[in-house]
């Protein structure tokens, strides 16, 4: 249905942004929360729209924005993301000397450009999309002024990310170059038909690959994650984590599509991603093993999820893979709200040593971070679980065996560094000055909520299933 | 039957747990009799399904069915003679346990006992679950608590130790994973509907080179737990470091997590795969007899000395199931229980000794009989049970398992009684230079005789140590036609592979449900895609 409706969810965040940004100079409050409060509003409101849009398929600019069930999905996810990384923020930006007003309008920005990126048919549109999202995500990462870390982060993460940009839109241009369009669909019947020049194609395809492989952090081109993730403030981090890697995906998936027998097909292309999937599982958790930053731990975990999450596009399942996605969003970024909560004034603890003993001071955060920990790892009955079985088992469905043990493999490896964090936690002394804050209750909610997202979707996840089978028809082959 | 006894058992200890959050820590002996009370509430529940058991039925008894997650993961329990026993050596051996760590864990007991009571309902899951992806969960979730038990409550190298056992156990259990995968979507392909029931995957007849890798995956994952020889090496460092109520529990119940998951899973679902395996599995099993009869030997240290002992008598029992005769299984189901009974309570012992000592070396003891006149008898019946004496448990177990090996192969069963003289040997000489001769360490001296806590958790044993050594027709009987049905399906299925010899295809035929109890048989859900 053509109809002007489908800017709303793109225009709600954006408003929200601005509106953030203003009041923050007109309005001299001491007290900054109402902005993150009146954040989560806008927020909310664009999950309902969204709820709303379901299964009416809007449409808009001849059709280059296309709010399909699977892009409504996506919506609802980053929103939600974002709510909790709103709340989470709420007192660590305070403490960390960082700028409120910025902080959410900075955030809801990135929003925006992830929306656009995730309802889009057209590259060009993509690119557009994935540009506001990372001009954002630069200044996020550099939010805490103060500190050298967080600058660094910011630079390098400028530096690779507009290198990948460059990369995308090279991919762009050749793709163009070969079959004279950049629409998403468009692109896949050239490769159906070989219509255009095949190599250049490819070689775009590659490139438009090597962008979205430094966005999704796919090793081998994953050298900025560890650092910007241990840079950016940690809220931040939890952003990063999920939302530009949910978007990868959707895009990735769009590109991969199911239903489409061309470039899955392709021995060339299938190769390349087999090669991807590898590197990023077992490289990702090779690397973790080392590092003794929680942080940088989870960074490397989140590179090693992007290889599990390859292995669901390789397994032509959308269902499965907006199922990871979304389990991947509470764990995760309820891992990093525990390590939030550990954080005070000034400074944040991500040591390893820093997390001795917390299991038995402080019984519920240490179960709700365990529970995280062996959800990631994927032990039942959490949702991390869940959300490998449906993944591994649609690789194994579609004859992927070899992918499917080394991601196997690759897990168990996983398991160590996991249940490293939780040796720390449970099996050392205390130490005497560990305090945490314990009113912080934003904070504790989304520590709840995902606590309750990780054990609901491991044990009853029926209508949230449903739903994502709903959407994943739209990639379904008639 | 309406009430669903066998959910209750299995998820009382879960809601104790659950419950068990909102009482504050302090109040430690609140804790711990409600633990206590939970766990004998379990025992009482599963008595009922002792009593209610029909020793004729075929099918799995208590079965309880409903939809799950789709795709063919049900939630599905269901008992039959076998995991009947098994169940109830858990229920049985947990208050034991809890009443054993009663004063020997002293810090953080509310979390002690939240793990303990998670891991009962894991086992029993285990024990009770039909459907391969709830088995599977259960059998993972079970690492959780166990690797928490360890690693908190363990002795000095307990983090090394507990990291081992999960790795160990999680690298065996995710091939499995892949095989189960790999299961559901063939069955897919051959049924046209997704069941990861296990009655509708045994009538899947396979094509013999896909049964290998199956097998495979499916027998490493189980050797790992058993643990059989060249696995075990997790074994004797999560013995030795676990906490005694720990120990109890791993080489009681969750060894034979491994020895079940081939009785259930490996055997059946791949007769032909097993077939060409057997014989190296069986000297693998026979390794496994005298080599940890000779390291237990050579053990200075009393734990780790019954825990090469578990890793002999499991070699024992492992040879007795791939014997694949009726004598045999019966004898490997009975000697489970043997072995859960006597080497729990040999670490019951150890830990009653190492409670008044803090030391589990032996040279640290000798003389003790003087001091513990009581407790040196009960300790003797506890070792002669694991030593096979005639009229205790462990002989009629022994003689059914050495019998039912005999028939398949003379020479593996001739090599096979060692485990008996190894067993004498080791534990005699252990018992003799522990409770006998001269007192050597002053400690010894000021040892309390045994408490009456003490005895209200090892007489029990005891006692059915000689009820099982005297009276095995109370059990056996329960045993016999679920013993009878697996054999038979599995010649049954290798009959019907001898008629085809496409070797093409990966599923060659689906048995049509025959002698299967129509209440087994689920109401399959139609594939989503």
């Amino acid at each position: 249905m053509n109809d002007i409706m489908a800017l709303l969810p793109l225009s709600i965040p954006l408003a929200g942004a601005l509106a953030t940004m203003l009041l923050e100079v007109f309005l001299k409050r001491r007290d900054k929360s109402y902005l993150a409060y009146l954040s989560v509003v806008f927020l909310l409101a664009n999950i309902l729209v969204s709820l709303r849009f379901w299964g009416k398929d809007y449409t808009y600019f001849s059709g280059i924005l296309h709010w399909d069930d699977p892009s409504l999905v996506f919506s609802m996810l980053l929103n939600l993301a974002t709510v909790f990384v709103v709340l989470i923020s709420m007192r660590y930006i305070g403490q960390q000397d960082a700028n409120h007003g910025e902080f959410y309008s900075l955030l809801l920005f990135a929003l925006t450009g992830a929306l656009i990126m995730v309802s889009t048919a057209d590259l060009l549109v993509v690119f557009l999309g994935l540009e506001v999202l990372s001009i954002s995500s630069y200044a996020l990462a550099g939010m805490k002024r103060n500190d050298d870390r967080s600058s660094e982060a910011a630079v390098k993460y400028f530096l690779l990310g507009s290198f990948a940009s460059a990369f995308l839109v090279y991919g762009i241009a050749l793709l163009y170059g070969a079959f004279r369009t950049t629409g998403l669909l468009e692109i896949l019947q050239g490769f159906q038909s070989a219509s255009g020049s095949l190599w250049m194609a490819l070689l775009g395809l590659g490139f438009v690959l090597i962008g979205f492989g430094f966005k999704i952090a796919l090793v081998p081109f994953h050298m900025w994650t560890p650092d910007v993730y241990q840079g950016a403030p940690t809220p931040v981090t939890a952003f990063f984590s999920v939302v530009p890697k949910a978007v990868g995906f959707a895009v990735l998936l769009r590109l991969f599509r199911p239903d489409w027998p061309g470039l899955l097909d392709s021995p060339i292309t299938a190769a390349i991603l087999w090669g991807l999937a590898i590197l990023t599982m077992v490289g990702g958790n090779l690397l973790a093993l080392r590092q003794s930053d929680v942080k940088r731990i989870l960074a490397y975990s989140s590179i090693a999820h992007a290889g599990y999450l390859l292995v669901a596009i390789l397994a032509r399942d959308a269902a499965s893979l907006m199922f990871y996605l979304i389990v991947y969003l509470f764990m995760n970024v309820g891992a990093f709200s525990a390590i939030i909560v550990m954080s005070r004034s000034g400074h944040e603890y991500t040591e390893l040593d820093d997390y001795a003993g917390i299991g038995f001071r402080y019984p519920w955060l240490g179960a709700c971070f365990a529970v995280f920990l062996f959800s990631l790892a994927g032990f039942p009955p959490t949702g991390g679980f869940l959300a490998k079985f449906y993944v591994f088992a649609a690789g194994v469905r579609e004859g992927l065996i070899p992918l499917v043990v080394i991601a196997v493999l690759a897990s168990l490896i996983s398991v160590y560094y996991y249940l490293r964090i939780i040796v720390v936690m449970y099996m050392r002394p205390a130490s005497p000055n560990l305090v945490i804050d314990l009113e912080n209750s934003a904070l504790y909610l989304v520590l709840f909520l995902c606590l309750y997202g990780v054990l609901r979707m491991g044990l009853f996840p029926g209508n949230i299933l449903l739903f994502i089978k709903q959407a994943a028809l739209a990639f379904t082959m008639l | 039957m309406n009430i669903p006894i066998l959910s209750l058992v299995t998820f009382l200890p879960l809601a104790a747990a659950v419950l068990f959050v909102f009482i504050p820590r302090k109040m430690t002996s609140l804790l711990k009799v409600l633990a206590l009370s939970f766990a004998l509430l379990a025992f009482i529940l599963s008595l009922l399904l002792f009593f209610n058991f029909d020793d004729a039925a075929a099918g799995p008894q208590f079965v309880e069915q409903t939809a799950w997650l789709g795709y063919g993961i049900q939630y599905h329990l269901g008992i039959d003679g076998i995991s009947l026993f098994l169940i109830l050596l858990t229920t049985f051996l947990m208050p034991l346990a809890l009443l054993s760590s009663w004063s020997a864990v002293k810090d953080n007991v509310k979390e002690y006992l939240i793990f303990m009571l998670l891991l009962e309902t894991g086992i029993l899951g285990v024990f009770a679950a039909l459907n391969l992806f709830l088995f599977y969960v259960f059998w993972e979730v079970m690492l959780i608590p166990m690797y928490f038990l360890i690693g908190i409550w363990g002795g000095k190298r307990r983090v090394y130790a507990t990291m081992k056992f999960v790795l160990f156990t999680m690298l065996g259990s995710l091939l499995m994973l892949v095989a189960i995968f790999f299961l559901h979507s063939i069955y897919f392909k051959a049924a046209g509907v997704y069941s990861l029931n296990i009655f509708d995957l045994h009538k899947m007849i396979l094509n013999p080179q896909i049964q290998m890798w199956l097998f495979a995956a499916f027998a490493l994952a189980f050797a790992i737990k058993v643990p059989m020889f060249p696995f075990h090496t997790w074994l004797p460092d999560a013995h030795v470091q676990a906490p005694t109520a720990g120990s109890v529990i791993l080489a009681a119940v969750l060894l034979k997590m491994g020895a079940y998951g081939f009785l259930r899973f490996a055997l059946p679902l791949f007769p032909d795969a097993a077939q060409k395996f057997l014989p190296w599995l069986g000297i693998l099993a026979l390794i496994g007899i005298i080599y940890g009869g000779l390291m237990a030997l050579i053990q200075k240290d009393i734990k780790s000395l019954v825990a090469y002992s578990s890793v002999s008598h499991m070699g024992l029992i492992m040879l007795a199931i791939f014997a694949l005769n009726f004598e045999a299984l019966e004898g490997a189901i009975y000697q489970m229980l043997n072995h859960g009974l006597s080497t729990g309570a040999l670490f019951l012992c150890v830990g009653i000794l190492y409670e008044r000592s803090h030391t589990r070396l032996i040279k640290d003891y000798g003389g003790v009989s003087r001091q513990m006149p009581v407790f040196a008898a009960l300790f003797m019946i506890c070792m002669l049970s694991s030593v096979g004496l005639p009229g205790l448990n462990g002989f009629v177990g022994e003689i059914l398992c050495l019998f039912g090996i005999f028939q398949s192969n003379h020479l593996l069963a001739i090599l096979a009684v060692s485990t008996i003289i190894l067993a004498a040997a080791y534990l005699l000489w252990m018992y003799q230079r522990v409770m006998h001769g001269p007192i050597t360490n002053e400690k010894i001296r000021s040892f309390a005789p045994i408490r009456k806590r003490e005895l209200a958790y090892l007489l029990p044993i005891v006692v059915m140590m000689f009820w099982m050594g005297i009276f095995p027709q109370t059990f056996l009987r329960k045993m016999d036609t679920s013993v009878t049905n697996l054999l038979d399906q599995i010649q049954r299925k290798q009959s019907v592979f001898a008629e085809h010899d496409i070797r093409k295809t990966e599923i060659l035929d689906i048995i049509p449900e025959k002698s299967i109890e129509p209440d087994s048989l689920s109401e399959q859900e139609v594939g989503h895609e």
